[in-house]
């Protein structure tokens, strides 16, 4: 049986595109397995380089984080990581927080054009980047490296203080904190997720230094706002019929590995492994977006940038976010064999005094 | 928690799963065109690509465990040391004010 597919709609597919598919969704499996997020700032732009309209692309990319999402939350809720209640709270204002950041994009889509909705995503993304992913760095650079558990957050700290009814108390997090602080960091977990596609890049961080949670346990938890969200979205995207289930099932191959391996690699590895980690990526990426930025001034006016130099900065930009997401893969997987190797020779050691 | 799987018992388990997956994976490409145009009209099909990813990630996730327990690259600690609640909730105790 064969069917002649739209050729606007769905790109062929050839060896070289499953190939790139299949590694990018190992890579951004690991890297999500690990911290919680990532991976669709690179696949949806990778596809859309392949061909696949920006529509298809963010569907299909939405519809295999959901189940990769739910195999990794699995994996590390067997390890005792995953607060459900907090991470069902969070997905239920996320959820709010998307449909006001789709009105808010729309409102600027409206008034300033395609342009200008661009440069406000590129803006935002930028300065979120910088300025979250810089303290999470900084955290994690002067983290207490001996392996004792991570310290609560000094604002987390003050806020869980305040008894401002109603108080929620979330056990595998071990925190006990007023709803009115819990829902913020939901809520702007979603307008980010609407405006960059990445809300996890506000909510792990959320989750550790305004709530209170351990590294460990935030980037569990996000999993399971990342299959709620997920799911939520695909739904939406495959009733509009923009889900490219070949594309999806090929990036959910290699994901499915990866997530797991990053649950593992989480067990395995210093728990400030995790924000170094998330800030490193953060801070890659946001260069990645600067470098989007004059295009988008240009297009608007409001800056002269000759075309060659667009195109070149344009690439740049894609390789840049491509190597942020390499640079945490070889960092979690360097850091996974390291571990391993110091746990064999910490049983040999113990075989031989035996 | 379950008990350890023995790496002989990954080993089955890895290929049954992975029998599985290539069969699922194996069907959705013989039928690609197909598959991808009735999965691609929208409104009640959306449930087609929603149950396939569910089937994929039951089938090719079962596979993705195993294959990393079969390759002895398992967790070190199952459940770290999770602390305690920092603050607690406040004793309420009856009073007499007389």
């Amino acid at each position: 049986m064969d069917v002649a597919l739209d050729t606007l709609k769905f790109i062929d597919l050839t060896t070289a595109n499953i190939i790139f598919l299949f590694i990018v969704g190992f890579i951004g499996g690991l890297v999500s397995g690990f911290i919680g997020s990532g991976g669709a700032f690179v696949l949806t732009p990778g596809m859309m380089s392949l061909g696949v309209p920006g529509t298809v692309a963010v569907a299909s990319n939405m519809c295999h984080k959901f189940p990769k999402a739910l195999v990794g939350a699995i994996k590390r809720f067997r390890y005792g990581q995953v607060d459900i209640k907090l991470g069902l709270v969070m997905a239920a204002s996320a959820g709010v927080g998307v449909q006001v950041g789709i009105k808010l994009q729309n409102f600027i889509l409206d008034k300033w054009g395609q342009s200008g909705s661009n440069l406000y995503v590129s803006l935002s993304f930028v300065a979120v980047l910088v300025i979250v992913g810089g303290y999470v760095f900084y955290d994690a650079m002067t983290a207490d490296k001996s392996g004792k558990p991570e310290a609560v957050a000094p604002l987390a700290l003050r806020l869980q203080k305040i008894e401002l009814w109603p108080m929620m108390t979330f056990k595998t997090a071990g925190v006990r904190i007023s709803m009115w602080f819990t829902v913020p960091v939901g809520f702007a977990t979603g307008m980010l997720a609407a405006t960059i596609a990445v809300g996890g890049f506000i909510g792990v961080p959320g989750m550790i230094y305004v709530i209170g949670a351990s590294g460990l346990v935030a980037s569990a938890t996000e999993l399971v706002i990342a299959f709620a969200m997920g799911l939520g979205g695909t739904i939406n995207w495959a009733m509009h019929g923009m889900v490219d289930i070949r594309l999806t099932v090929i990036i959910l191959a290699g994901s499915l590995l990866g997530v797991q391996l990053g649950a593992i690699g989480t067990t395995i590895v210093k728990e400030s492994l995790i924000k170094f980690v998330m800030g490193s990526i953060m801070l890659i990426v946001a260069v990645s977006r600067a470098l989007a930025v004059p295009k988008y001034l240009a297009e608007l006016g409001l800056l002269d940038v000759a075309p060659g130099t667009v195109a070149i900065m344009d690439k740049a930009s894609f390789l840049i976010m491509c190597g942020a997401l390499l640079m945490g893969a070889v960092i979690i997987l360097g850091s996974m064999y390291k571990a391993r190797k110091a746990h064999a020779r910490q049983e040999q050691e113990a075989f031989g005094q035996a | 928690m379950a008990h350890e799987m023995t790496k002989k018992q990954a080993v089955v388990r890895m290929i049954g799963f992975g029998a599985a997956s290539a069969a699922v994976f194996g069907g959705i490409f013989l039928f690609a065109n197909p598959l991808t145009e009735i999965f691609s009209r929208g409104g009640m099909y959306a449930a087609l690509p929603i149950a396939t990813v569910f089937l994929v990630s039951y089938v090719h996730g079962g596979f993705a465990s195993n294959l990393w327990t079969a390759l002895g690259i398992t967790a070190k600690q199952p459940a770290k040391t999770l602390r305690p609640t920092a603050t607690k909730r406040p004793e309420v105790r009856a009073t007499l004010n007389a």
